[in-house]
């Protein structure tokens, strides 16, 4: 492997360039290389001679500053990655202007983003037409701090980190709430109440779906449910909840969950583009209107982080053998690989219709995800072997069908006509 | 002491506001402001799975909710200035008064002695959950009762009479 040479000939050059001679030396190792910046502001303020609490604060600051610049930079890099992915699924191109392939697109983004005119409508609220971007994109970055990254790199290690997730999730409701109404116009309205009433629906079954890991794990920290899906069945099969017969039914209810909690195709009615006006966001411009798409994005990174925090066995390695790699290096693999597949479902799904959208949640997803807590529990006391697997498919199973037949035949809505658009 | 200190003349201040705001939108935002830093409070003293839980449901739930029903409720009305006649006052103070001579009862039978209460109680949440669900079942139980009735009232309430506007059918 080449990464772990070159992070050891790092560690070498670091550690003999005199970082390391202050009263702590400075530990590096693949694992801890995203704690360097904390470990190198705490290290420079007490050489200084700063008080305790500085050097709390300013290492707290340095670990906060370490997750938004890195989900920063992979937004700044997603918005090119999403882009490119979509025009080889489309067959077109994609933005190929700036630089070589494009790369240098998001750059050219946030300049033409930053220079934009500024336009608060007449009868927007002032300061609640401002504060609306602003709690659209805290909530997210404070989503991501509780999430372990990895075996070491665990910015806000909170015992109820679960609980801090979904609160935080909340606040985004309200902040569309406010964009919609304090823009002082009917469509603006219109989309908030729409997207507010969406989110209102998919928080159900996504928490839901969380509150069976919870039950089996019996933790609400994130860094005790990641600790739990340690270990291989058999010697090779990882132990993460995923591959337990509940866990594959609600991780596929939080992935659908979480693909409409942060409005992405094919539950993008807040803001599709090319159907429907851009909903809460339709009176913002230049960079608040970037700063809703960080928020969106950010917010898509951080609920795929709790994905696979709580499914995907979060930094643990899939195959016993590949625990030299440092364990973050696996997190973001998989991080990858969860959000190619959002860009997959994206480009190759139908946007949905209000009415279908609020069915499936209401009648389909919801049902499913509380029949996961009772099959949990089932599998927790059939001894989580074969005997478990059997019983457990066959009660997920009956159920589903039923609810599959029900809602194909009677409930789904019926065939429109379209008078205008034949 | 001292976050008690900053935070609760904020927390009045935020409810007096939503009180005196005279948009409805604005009175309900402030209402939000007030209750989230009630759990800022919280969080300040320790109990931390209550502040979050107090987060998740009276700005997710609550303040959603009261937004929801003065816009559906109200069409059309929402610049409307909130009702500010007399008659309003009095069925304030009529609320308020016998709570704050409630609270002035509870503190004149004694405080507890505040060096006596510890700065940080740290209650595991496991310990929460098991008084719950072990020592308090038919509270809960019957809690849980009574929200399923409301919801089923709501839904009676909430449901359309006389023709549904279905769809276009084909054909």
């Amino acid at each position: 492997m080449r990464l772990p040479a070159l992070i050891g000939l790092l560690t070498g050059v670091l550690t003999s360039s005199g970082w390391a001679a202050g009263t702590r030396p400075l530990m590096l190792t693949g694992e801890s290389l995203p704690l360097l910046p904390q470990h190198l502001v705490e290290f420079v303020l007490e050489t200084v001679g700063a008080p305790a609490w500085l050097v709390t604060l300013g290492s707290l600051a340095a670990a906060a500053g370490t997750v938004v610049g890195v989900f920063l930079s992979a937004f700044a890099l997603l918005s090119l990655i999403e882009r490119k992915t979509l025009a080889r699924i489309q067959n077109r191109i994609g933005p190929n202007r700036a630089g070589i392939f494009g790369i240098l697109q998001p750059v050219a983004d946030g300049i033409k983003m930053l220079t934009k005119e500024d336009i608060v409508p007449i009868k927007a609220e002032g300061f609640l037409h401002l504060l609306a971007p602003i709690l659209i994109v805290l909530p997210s970055i404070l989503a991501l701090g509780v999430i372990p990254y990895g075996r070491e790199w665990n910015p806000v290690p909170l015992e109820l980190g679960l609980v801090f997730f979904f609160a935080t999730g909340t606040m985004t409701e309200v902040a569309v709430f406010i964009a919609g109404w304090a823009s002082g116009s009917k469509f603006p309205m219109l989309g908030a109440m729409r997207a507010i009433s969406q989110m209102v629906s998919y928080e159900l079954p996504l928490i839901i779906s969380a509150l069976s890991v919870v039950m089996l794990s019996g933790t609400l920290s994130l860094t005790g449910i990641v600790a739990n899906q340690a270990g291989y069945h058999l010697g090779f099969i990882p132990a993460w909840n995923i591959l337990t017969p509940w866990g594959l039914v609600a991780g596929m209810v939080f992935a659908i969950a979480a693909n409409a909690e942060s409005n992405r195709c094919p539950f993008d009615l807040p803001e599709g583009e090319s159907e429907i006006v851009a909903g809460h966001m339709t009176e913002y411009s230049g960079f608040k209107y970037a700063l809703f798409f960080m928020g969106e994005y950010l917010g898509l990174f951080a609920i795929s982080g709790l994905g696979i925090t709580l499914f995907l066995g979060g930094w643990q390695a899939p195959l016993p053998g590949l625990d030299f790699v440092p364990s973050w290096i696996w997190f973001f693999g998989k991080l990858a690989v969860v959000i190619f597949v959002f860009l997959w479902v994206r480009g190759t799904f139908p946007r949905v219709r209000i009415d279908q959208l609020m069915r499936f949640a209401w009648l389909c997803l919801i049902p499913i995800a509380l029949l996961t807590l009772p099959v949990a529990a089932l599998w927790k006391f059939s001894g989580e072997g074969a005997l478990g697997w059997l019983l457990c498919s066959a009660v997920l199973a009956v159920p589903f069908i039923i609810i599959t037949v029900i809602f194909n035949r009677r409930m789904a809505p019926a065939i429109r006509t379209y008078h205008y658009a034949e | 002491m001292i976050p008690l200190l900053i935070l609760s003349p904020l927390i009045l201040l935020a409810a007096l506001g939503a009180v005196w705001k005279a948009r409805p939108v604005h009175a309900a935002l402030l209402l939000a402001l007030s209750l989230a830093l009630v759990a800022v409070l919280y969080l300040t003293i320790g109990a931390e799975f209550i502040g979050l839980v107090q987060f998740m449901v009276y700005i997710g739930g609550v303040a959603i909710l009261i937004v929801f029903a003065l816009l559906i409720t109200r069409p059309g009305d929402e610049a409307a200035e909130l009702d500010r006649r007399p008659r309003s006052l009095g069925v304030g103070l009529a609320c308020v008064l016998p709570v704050l001579g409630l609270l002035l009862f509870a503190f004149s039978k004694g405080l507890p002695a505040s060096s006596a209460v510890e700065a940080n109680p740290a209650l595991p949440v496991q310990a929460l959950g098991r008084e719950l669900f072990e020592n308090s079942v038919p509270a809960v139980l019957t809690v849980g009762v009574l929200l399923t009735a409301v919801l089923i009232g709501a839904a009676l309430f909430a449901r359309e009479t006389g023709d549904k506007p279905e769809p276009p059918a084909s054909r």
